[in-house]
C-alpha cells in the first residue's frame, strides 16, 4: 500500500476545474516530482492533499485513510507537511520562533522538547543558525526556504510536501536546498516535489509526474521522462509544428 | 506651569483609557481584518456592570472588578460567534455595518434595561489624591495610568514570552500557513475576541468612578480610539499607545485653551488632519490603493 | 430575419410602452396627492406620512452611494439635518422665503458631500466610514453647541411654510410628489452612464479603472448627490414638523437610515422607500417596542447582513429572476465592429516603447531595467516563468501600478505617470488574468461600460432612431434615450467574440470561457488600439482555446495590435509575431518565436541546468 494514493480526483475554484480527475501514488521513502507548466495544477494538488481546498470527487488516502476533506490541522497531525510556495515565513517571527511553531500539530508540546528540536533543525541547516534572532522579513529568499523547509520538519512529518522550493531563488542556493532535500529523504521522509524547474526536481527524483491542464500526461522514471517529447513540449510548446 | 502639568497628568490619563481601548482594536483588526466600531462598548458594559454589580448588588469592590471581567471575557466570545463568524468571509461592508448594528443594539439594550439616567460610581479610595506643588494627582487617574502600564507589560509578555502568544501573532500574520501548521486558527481569532473585550471592560472599569456612565459614553470612547489608531497606525499596537495618550493630551489641553463644549470636537480634526497628510499614522505602513 | 417580426409589435411599440409606464407612474403620483388632498387625515397621520416621504427622499440617496455605487455614508442625518436647519433658519432668522431656503440647504449639504467625498474618497471602507461618523458627530456638536446661531438645544420653532401650503393636506402633497419625482430620478440614473459607471466602480472598482472609468470621480458624484438628497429631504422635513432640533440628526437617525436601506433593499428604489415605509410604520404598530426600538434596529442590522444582505426587494428580485427563466435574446442585425479608430496596417511602426522600466517593492526587484518594443498591428507575446516579473511589467504599462524608473510611450505620448483611466482613454485596453467583471450587472451593461468610457462614441445623427427597440425590451437594465448607437456598438464587440446571444444575461451565469470572452469583448468596446491581453488561455480547454487563437488573428487582421501574457507554448508559439522573454525581472530574450523558443537561457529559464553537477543521492534505484 503507497503512502500517498489520489484517485480520479477533481477540485476547482469556483468556475475553473483545476484538477481534471488525478491518479497518482507516492511510495515510502521515495521523493516523487510533480512537474508542468504553470496553471497545470500542480500546487492545486498539494492544496488538496494538506487539506487547504477540499476536493470535488475522488479518493484521497494517507496511510490507509481516507483524508479527502479534513481540516488542514487534521491533516498534519496525521503527519503531512505542507511547505507552500513562496515561502510564508512568518515575518513579524523570528527564526527560531517560526521554526517553533512549526512543532504545533504535537498533543503536548512542551516548550523544551521543541527548544530542543529547534537545536537539532539549526544542525540540520547550520547556514541559518547565525540568524536564529532575525525577523522574517529580514531574511533572504533562500534563508527563508531553509527556514520554511526546517519548520516543516518540526513537524516530524512522514510526508513531506514541497511546492516550488526553487521560485525565485538563484541557481547556486537551489543547489543548496536540493541538497537538503536529498538528505531529509535519506532521513526516512517521503518527499511530494512540485517544481516548475523540471532537471533540479528530476535530478533529485525517484520518479516523476508530469501533469497539464489539471490531468496526467506522462510519468515515470526522470531518465525517461526527460527524453520524453511530451514533457518538452509540456514547457515549451512545439507540439504543433 | 503648574496648570499645564495638571493638563498633561489629566491628559495622559484620559489618553490611556483611550490606549486601552485602541490597543483591543488593534489586536481585532490585526487577526481578522476586521474594523470593530462596537469596540467602545465593551468599555460601557463593563462600566455599567460596575454599577450593578458594586451599587444595586452592593457587593464588594474588587468581586465586582473580578466578575466584570470574566462577563466581558464571556461577551468577547458570544461577540465573535454572533457578529464576526457568520460574516468572516464576506467583503469589509457587510462585516462593517454588522458592527455598527451590534453597537446599536448594545447601547440601546443597555438603554432599555437602565434607563437614560446617567449613573455615578464612587471612587475606591478614601483618600482623593494628593499634591506636588500646583499639581493635584487624583488617586483614579493614578490607578488609571498604573494599570495601563501594567496591562500593556503583560500583554507584551503574553505576546513576546508565550507560546499562544506566538500563535497568535502567527495568525494575524498568515492565517493560511498558520493552519497548516496545526495552529487552531479559529480557536486564536475566539481568544483575540475575548481578550479585546476584556480590554475594553476593564477600560471602561476604570473610567467609570471619572466620568458619568451613560449609555453613549462608548460610542464616543470609540471614535477617539479610532482617532487615535489613525494617529497610531492602524493596527500597530505600539502605535494604539502612542496615538491614544496624544489624544488624551491634545483634547485635554484643547478643551482647557480653546473650547470646552468642543472638547470632542478635536479628535476628529487630528483625525481629519492625519487622513488628508499621513493617512498610515505615525507607525503605519504607506496604504496602497487598493491593486 | 428581423426582430420585429419575432416579437410581433411595431418598432414604436417599445417607446409606446415606455411613455405608458411613465404616464402611470404620474397618474399613480396624482392619485396619491389627491388622495391626501381629499381623505380627511388626523394630523398624527399626517405627521407620519411626512416623516416616511421626507425620510424615504434621504434614504434614496443612500441607494445612490451604497446601493449603486457600494460606499458607505454614515452622515446621511447631517447631511438631512443641514438641509432641515437651512430651512429653519432661512425661514426664521433670516426671513427668506421658503424656496430659496430650500435651495440653500440643498446647496449647502451637497458642499459638505463634495467637500467630505474629495478629501475622503481616495482611502477606502472603513476610514470612509470613520470620517463620515466624525462629520456627523462634529455637526450635532456644533448644533448643540453654537446657540447664538442655531439656538442650540432649544431647537427652532414656528419655521414657515410657503403660503400656498400652508395647510398640513396640500404639504403632504408637496412631499409626495418630490418622493415620486426622486424616485423616479434614481431608478433612471442606474440607466445612465453616470449609473453605470457606479455599479462598475461598486462591483469592481480595479477592472472600472482599467476600462476607463474615472472611480473616484464617479464616487465623489455618488457621495455629493447623496448628500444632496438627504439635505432635500432634511428641507422638507423641517417645512413639515415647523421645528427642528439637534437631536433629530444625531449619529442615532443615520443609523435609522442605514438601516431602512439595508432593509428596504439597497440596489433599487423600491428597496429605499419599502425599507422607509417599514420602519416608521412599524414602530407605530409595535408600539410597546418603542423603548427598545433602536435596540432592534441594531440587531435588525446584523440579521440583515447575515440572512439577507440584499434586503427584502433585492431578495424578491432574486427569486423572480430565478423563476423566470432566462430569454433567448435575439438581436436583430448586427452591425459589424467598428474596431479601430484609424485604419492600422502592419507598417513597422513602434506603438508603444518602453525604456529601463522598474519596479521595486522594498528590497525586491520584481521588474528591473526592461526595454521593450511593441510594433504597431503585431502580436507580441510576454512569457517567463513563475515569478518571473510579468504581471508587474503589464501592471506597469497598464498604470495600475507606480514605475520606480523608465518611461513609457504610446504613440510617442508619455503616459508613465498616467492613472489607469486616462491610459483608456488613450487607446489601451487590457483584460485580467483572474477575470474582472462586473458581477452583478448583464452582459450588454458590462461592454456598455466599456464602449461609453472615458468617451463615449460620437453617434452618427443618421443612425440615431434607427434602432430597433423591439430587439432590446427584455434586457435587464433598462436602454436609455440616445444610446441606440452605445448598445449597438456593444452588441457588436459582443457578435464578434461570438457570444451576442447571451447579452441579456447576468455575468454569473455565464462558464468561464464565455466570461473570458464578455471581458475581451468590454475592452474591444472601447475601441483599443492596443489590447493587453493577461492569460487569456488560462482555465480554457483545447476546444476553447482554438477559438480563441482564432479570435486574436481576427483582431490582428482587423488592425489591432495585441500584447498577450501566457504560458501555453503552443498558442504563443501559433499567435505571435514577437516574444520577449523575462526571466527574476530581467529581459533575457526578445525575438521571433523560432529564434526565442530555441534561446539557450530561455530554455535554462524554463527547465534548469542541463544535468546539474550535483550527486544523485539516487540509493537503490
Amino acid at each position: 500500500m503507497a503512502l500517498l494514493e489520489l484517485e480520479n480526483v477533481v477540485a476547482a475554484y469556483g468556475n475553473i476545474r483545476a484538477l481534471q480527475g488525478l491518479t497518482l501514488a507516492v511510495e515510502e521513502g521515495e521523493i516523487v516530482a510533480l512537474l508542468g507548466a504553470n496553471g497545470a495544477g500542480k500546487s492545486t494538488t498539494l492544496r488538496v492533499i494538506s487539506g487547504l481546498m477540499p476536493p470535488q470527487s475522488g479518493m484521497l488516502r494517507f496511510a490507509g485513510r481516507s483524508i479527502g476533506g479534513l481540516s488542514p490541522g487534521a491533516i498534519v497531525k496525521l503527519g503531512v507537511a505542507h511547505v507552500p510556495e513562496g515561502r510564508r515565513v512568518f515575518p513579524g517571527l523570528t527564526v527560531r520562533e517560526n521554526i517553533i511553531l512549526g512543532g504545533s500539530n504535537r498533543e503536548r508540546p512542551g516548550r523544551a522538547e521543541l527548544e530542543a528540536d529547534a537545536e537539532k533543525m539549526f544542525g540540520v541547516f547550520p547556514e541559518i543558525k547565525p540568524f536564529e534572532a532575525a525577523l522574517g522579513w529580514t531574511l533572504s529568499g533562500g534563508q527563508q526556504q531553509m527556514v520554511a523547509i526546517a519548520r516543516g520538519l518540526m513537524s516530524k512529518p512522514k510526508l513531506l510536501l514541497l511546492d516550488e522550493p526553487s521560485l525565485g531563488l538563484a541557481p547556486l542556493i537551489v543547489q543548496q536546498v536540493y541538497r537538503v532535500i536529498a538528505d531529509i529523504r535519506r532521513d526516512g521522509t517521503t518527499v511530494l516535489l512540485v517544481e516548475q524547474n523540471a532537471h533540479m526536481a528530476l535530478s533529485v527524483a525517484d520518479r516523476g509526474y508530469v501533469l497539464e491542464t489539471g490531468q496526467l500526461v506522462v510519468h515515470g522514471k526522470p531518465e525517461a521522462l526527460w527524453d520524453n517529447e511530451d514533457v518538452r513540449t509540456a514547457y515549451l510548446g512545439g507540439r504543433r509544428t | 506651569m503648574g496648570f499645564n502639568l495638571q493638563l498633561l497628568f489629566t491628559g495622559i490619563g484620559v489618553g490611556s483609557i483611550y490606549a486601552l481601548v485602541a490597543l483591543g482594536f488593534a489586536l481585532i483588526y490585526r487577526a481578522t481584518n476586521v474594523v470593530n466600531f462596537a469596540q467602545g462598548d465593551f468599555a460601557m458594559l463593563g462600566a455599567f456592570a460596575m454599577v450593578v454589580l458594586a451599587i444595586d448588588l452592593e457587593l464588594p469592590y474588587w468581586l465586582s472588578i473580578l466578575i466584570t471581567l470574566v462577563l466581558l471575557v464571556g461577551f468577547g466570545a458570544l461577540f465573535n460567534l454572533g457578529v464576526y463568524y457568520p460574516l468572516r468571509n464576506r467583503s469589509f461592508l457587510p462585516v462593517i455595518i454588522s458592527t455598527i448594528g451590534a453597537s446599536i443594539l448594545l447601547e440601546n439594550g443597555v438603554l432599555a434595561a437602565y434607563g437614560p439616567r446617567p449613573q455615578s460610581l464612587d471612587s475606591l479610595f478614601a483618600v482623593p489624591g494628593f499634591s506636588i506643588g500646583d499639581v493635584f494627582f487624583d488617586s483614579q487617574y493614578i490607578v488609571i495610568l498604573v494599570v495601563t502600564i501594567v496591562m500593556v507589560a503583560l500583554q507584551y509578555v503574553f505576546f513576546e514570552r508565550t507560546l499562544i502568544g506566538k500563535k497568535m501573532q502567527a495568525t494575524s500574520q498568515d492565517k493560511e500557513m498558520a493552519s497548516l501548521l496545526g495552529i487552531p486558527v479559529m480557536l486564536t481569532i475566539m481568544i483575540t475576541f475575548m481578550y479585546s473585550a476584556m480590554l475594553g471592560g476593564l477600560a471602561g472599569i476604570l473610567v467609570a468612578p471619572v466620568l458619568f456612565v451613560t449609555v453613549g459614553m462608548g460610542s464616543s470612547i470609540a471614535l477617539k480610539a479610532f482617532a487615535a489608531s489613525i494617529i497610531g497606525g492602524f493596527g500597530d499596537v505600539t502605535g494604539a499607545i502612542v496615538g491614544g495618550l496624544a489624544l488624551g493630551v491634545i483634547e485635554t489641553f484643547g478643551a482647557a485653551y480653546v473650547s470646552v463644549p468642543y472638547k470632542d470636537a478635536f479628535a476628529f480634526l487630528v483625525l481629519f488632519g492625519f487622513l488628508l497628510v499621513r493617512p498610515q499614522g505615525i507607525f503605519g505602513e504607506r496604504i496602497s490603493e487598493k491593486a | 430575419m428581423s426582430a420585429s417580426a419575432l416579437s410581433g409589435k411595431t418598432p414604436r411599440g417599445a417607446a409606446g410602452r415606455r411613455g405608458l409606464a411613465l404616464g402611470l407612474y404620474v397618474a399613480a403620483a396624482l392619485a396619491a396627492i389627491a388622495a391626501v388632498l381629499v381623505i380627511p387625515l388626523s394630523a398624527y397621520s399626517l405627521n407620519l406620512l411626512m416623516q416616511a416621504a421626507t425620510y424615504a427622499i434621504a434614504v434614496l440617496g443612500l441607494t445612490i452611494v451604497l446601493g449603486y455605487t457600494g460606499q458607505i455614508n454614515l452622515a446621511q442625518a447631517a447631511f438631512f439635518g443641514l438641509g432641515a436647519y437651512s430651512v429653519a433658519l432661512g425661514t426664521t432668522a433670516f426671513a427668506l422665503p421658503f424656496w430659496i431656503a430650500l435651495a440653500i440647504g440643498v446647496l449647502i449639504a451637497a458642499g459638505a458631500g463634495a467637500v467630505l467625498g474629495l478629501t475622503s474618497l481616495r482611502l477606502g471602507g472603513h476610514y470612509l466610514a470613520m470620517v463620515t461618523i466624525s462629520f456627523q458627530t462634529i455637526l450635532t456638536l456644533v448644533l448643540t453647541n453654537w446657540v447664538a446661531f442655531t439656538r442650540g438645544p432649544d431647537g427652532v420653532p414656528n419655521i414657515r411654510r410657503p403660503v400656498l401650503l400652508a395647510e398640513s393636506g396640500p404639504y403632504l402633497g408637496l412631499c409626495i410628489a418630490a418622493l415620486f419625482a426622486v424616485a423616479w430620478f434614481v431608478w433612471r440614473l442606474k440607466t445612465t452612464k453616470l449609473g453605470r459607471a457606479m455599479q462598475a466602480v461598486r462591483d469592481n472598482e480595479l477592472a472600472a479603472n482599467v476600462v476607463g472609468v474615472d472611480a473616484y470621480a464617479t464616487k465623489v458624484a455618488a457621495f455629493t448627490l447623496s448628500a444632496l438628497l438627504g439635505g432635500f429631504g432634511g428641507a422638507l422635513f423641517a417645512g413639515g414638523f415647523a421645528y427642528v432640533s439637534p437631536d433629530q440628526f444625531s449619529f442615532a437617525e443615520s443609523v435609522v437610515f442605514l438601516t431602512m436601506v439595508l432593509l428596504g433593499g439597497a440596489a433599487a428604489p423600491p428597496g429605499a422607500v419599502l425599507g422607509t415605509g417599514l420602519l416608521i410604520l412599524l414602530p407605530e404598530w409595535l408600539r410597546f417596542l418603542k423603548v427598545i426600538y433602536l435596540a432592534v434596529y441594531g440587531g435588525a442590522v446584523i440579521l440583515i447582513m447575515v440572512f439577507m444582505p440584499d434586503g427584502i426587494w433585492g431578495y424578491a428580485m432574486t427569486l423572480w429572476h430565478k423563476l423566470r427563466p432566462e430569454r433567448p435574446f435575439d438581436p436583430g442585425f448586427i452591425a459589424p465592429l467598428a474596431l479601430t479608430r484609424e485604419t492600422a496596417r502592419e507598417d513597422g511602426s513602434v506603438i508603444l516603447s518602453v525604456h529601463g522600466l522598474s519596479k521595486h517593492f522594498g528590497g525586491l526587484k520584481a521588474v528591473d531595467e526592461i526595454d521593450l518594443t511593441i510594433c504597431r498591428n503585431t502580436v507580441h507575446a510576454l512569457i517567463g516563468p513563475n515569478g518571473s516579473g510579468k504581471t508587474t511589467l503589464l501592471n506597469a504599462l497598464n498604470g495600475i501600478v507606480r514605475p520606480t524608473g523608465g518611461i513609457i510611450k504610446l504613440e510617442g505620448v508619455d503616459v508613465t505617470r498616467l492613472p489607469p483611466h486616462r491610459r483608456a482613454g488613450l487607446g489601451l485596453g487590457r483584460t485580467f488574468q483572474n477575470i474582472r467583471l462586473f458581477g452583478a450587472m448583464s452582459v450588454l451593461d458590462n461592454v456598455m461600460v466599456g464602449a461609453e468610457q472615458p468617451h463615449p462614441l460620437p453617434t452618427l445623427p443618421r443612425e440615431r432612431g434607427r434602432v430597433n427597440r423591439n430587439t432590446l425590451p427584455r434586457l435587464r437594465g433598462r436602454v436609455g434615450k440616445g444610446a441606440g448607437g452605445l448598445e449597438r456598438h456593444a452588441l457588436a464587440a459582443l457578435d464578434f467574440v461570438g457570444i451576442a446571444a447571451r447579452a441579456g444575461a447576468r455575468v454569473g451565469s455565464l462558464s468561464y470561457g464565455h466570461q473570458r470572452l464578455v471581458e475581451i469583448a468590454r475592452a474591444l468596446a472601447g475601441r483599443p488600439k492596443l489590447l493587453f491581453l493577461d492569460e487569456p488561455g488560462a482555465g480554457l480547454n483545447h476546444v476553447e482555446k482554438d477559438e480563441l487563437v482564432r479570435l486574436l488573428k481576427r483582431l490582428k487582421g482587423h488592425g489591432l495590435t495585441i500584447f498577450i501574457i501566457d504560458h501555453d507554448m503552443a498558442m504563443v508559439e501559433q499567435v505571435a509575431d514577437h516574444i520577449t522573454v523575462l526571466n527574476f525581472g530581467k529581459r533575457i530574450a526578445d525575438g521571433t518565436p523560432s529564434e526565442v523558443l530555441r534561446h539557450p537561457e530561455v530554455i535554462v529559464a524554463y527547465l534548469g541546468e542541463e544535468r546539474p553537477a550535483l550527486s544523485r543521492s539516487h540509493g537503490a534505484s
